[in-house]
């Protein structure tokens, strides 16, 4: 059990201003929860507890991405919050992230408001475009973006700081097997994320290589992924160059087939 | 082709740099055309020496609706300047750039949310898992790299020109297949490592011997045969029955809870 001071609060809020930046602009991917998790450790004074909750977090959220418009449960919330619940209650991250569920949800319906309230400032920059008002129009996305910056700071810092004690006492109250529950959920909750992936990526001359990865991890323990991306690889580039040998191949046939119509 | 360069080195790297408010105002209006204009400002100035005219004619073009990748915008944006600069056509422009940033959406989606994410993610959180700092600068380190290529994208479409479109679209689809295959072999070898389900039941035989339904069945059919049912048992909801993932969320809450609270999980 742990306290968050004012000023660790603060310090929450600037960091949430800044990968909240980062995330409305998909920058350097510092929103991602393996990041904020790490720096809400660091900023706790624990940063084991970032670490493990980062890990997890990581996974849990790796197949929920804003690919093709689509919001996700907003990563840098589930990330904060589930490093502050693990950090002020004492319980593991497994459950935290469940916890931090509600959060990450509020955030995620925040981002979808100003998409859409955003689309009023779209009459205002057309005049600034008519009028080749450079420094309005620069002004205008500046604007929007403070907008969501703010909002990152304000929410992060209610969040944590001032919602931290109700936070310890809907844990404390909770009986066993729901916290045992949360756990359960939080080491299944990846399956959502990679059915999220397999959705865009897997059409039936894929399944092979499902099957291929899926084999080598489970009978080749390691404690990382590399060998199974290495495996992957050697199967991406063995694809690769068959497909470009097949290409030369047909425009060889083919004898310059473009030319024949004319 | 380019009668003279406009556009300086520096120039190009400023823009590779400035692409990066491309959703600075994203909207469902416009999506991201308004920080799509924004980025473009300085070197359309440039090019047009300050003629108001001209540039307001590239503004509004440039305010029509876009939605593209923002790691890749950058090459958008050179090329879409190589063709300002000689004074093509404004529909001729317009054109390419409708033309052009679906498919740019398409291969950067691809390779980097659903082929580098899932794989930098999965090889740092294990680093991470273990206590050690290594995986969050693994992944940062992976993203600072991409994050720079951004200048090298834009360079390209500048320097290309419209010779980039035939290359384009000639080795997208081979390369989008050989990362959809490094990533789906990922993919397999994630749901093995990180979807945990372990079933507590036991079947009592008699007062001393029990089965245990994980151990002496699951684990003797295939190790991780739940883990790849619950993952494709989400895909079939997502991609036949078209539940969203935040139902899928609470829905996995709710079953893992009721499953606790009857001893099963």
């Amino acid at each position: 059990m742990h306290e968050i001071t004012f000023i660790q609060g603060l310090e929450l809020a600037v960091m949430a201003i800044i990968v909240g930046v980062d995330f409305w602009l998909e920058g350097l991917f510092l929103f991602r929860p393996i990041i904020v998790c790490t720096l809400t450790g660091i900023i706790l004074g624990d940063i084991n507890t970032g670490l493990i909750a980062g890990g997890l977090t990581e996974l849990a959220f790796a197949g929920l991405t804003p690919a093709g418009g689509t919001q996700p449960p907003n990563p840098i919330l589930a990330g904060v919050m589930t490093t502050v619940i693990a950090f002020t209650t004492g319980i593991e991250a497994t459950t935290a992230i469940g916890l931090a569920l509600p959060f990450s949800f509020l955030m995620q319906y925040i981002i979808l408001f100003y998409y859409s309230s955003f689309s009023f400032f779209m009459a205002k920059a057309d005049t600034y475009a008519e009028e080749a008002n450079m420094n309005a129009f620069i002004r205008l996305n500046i604007l929007t973006t403070a907008i969501v910056a703010l909002t990152y700071g304000i929410v992060v810092f209610f969040s944590t700081y001032v919602a931290q004690n109700a936070m310890q006492e809907l844990v404390q109250s909770m009986p066993t097997w729901l916290i045992h529950g949360f756990e359960i959920a939080g080491g299944i909750l990846p399956g959502v994320g990679f059915g999220m992936l397999l959705k865009v990526m897997l059409k039936i001359q894929y399944i092979p290589y499902l099957i291929i990865g899926f084999l080598f991890a489970s009978f080749i323990p390691f404690s990382n992924l590399l060998p199974v991306a290495l495996v992957g690889t050697a199967l991406a580039i063995y694809e690769y160059f068959r497909d470009k040998a097949q290409m030369a191949s047909q425009t060889a046939i083919g004898g310059g087939g473009s030319n024949e119509g004319i | 082709m380019k009668e003279s360069n406009a556009l300086s080195s520096k120039d190009l790297t400023k823009l590779g740099l400035y692409s990066s408010f491309l959703q600075a105002s994203f909207n469902y209006e416009r999506m991201q055309a308004g920080g799509f204009t924004l980025a473009m400002l300085p070197a359309l100035n440039k090019i047009f020496h300050g003629d108001r005219q001209k540039i307001s004619a590239a503004m509004n073009d440039n305010m029509e609706f876009i939605n593209t990748h923002p790691n890749l915008v950058g090459f958008l944006m050179g090329l879409l300047l190589s063709l300002e600069e000689n004074n093509e056509d404004r529909s001729l422009i317009k054109g390419i750039k409708v033309a052009l940033f679906g498919p740019l959406a398409g291969i950067g989606d691809a390779i980097f949310w659903f082929t580098l994410l899932p794989i930098v993610a999965g090889i740092s959180a294990s680093f991470a898992l273990q206590g050690s700092i290594i995986g969050p600068i693994i992944f940062f380190s992976v993203y600072l790299t991409v994050f720079c290529l951004r200048i090298v994208w834009t360079h390209l479409g500048y320097n290309l020109g419209t010779k980039a479109l035939e290359r384009l679209k000639d080795s997208s689809r081979i390369i989008s297949k050989a990362a959809t295959i490094l990533g789906v072999t990922v993919i397999g070898g994630l749901v093995a490592s990180y979807i945990h389900i372990e079933v507590l039941s036991q079947i009592a035989i008699n007062a001393e011997h029990s089965v245990s339904i994980q151990k002496d069945f699951f684990n003797k059919i295939f190790p991780n045969i739940l883990p790849m049912s619950y993952a494709l048992f989400m895909l079939y909801f997502l991609k036949r029955k078209r539940i969203s993932p935040s139902i899928l969320i609470l829905g996995t809450f709710i079953a893992a809870i009721f499953l606790s609270f009857l001893g099963v999980l």
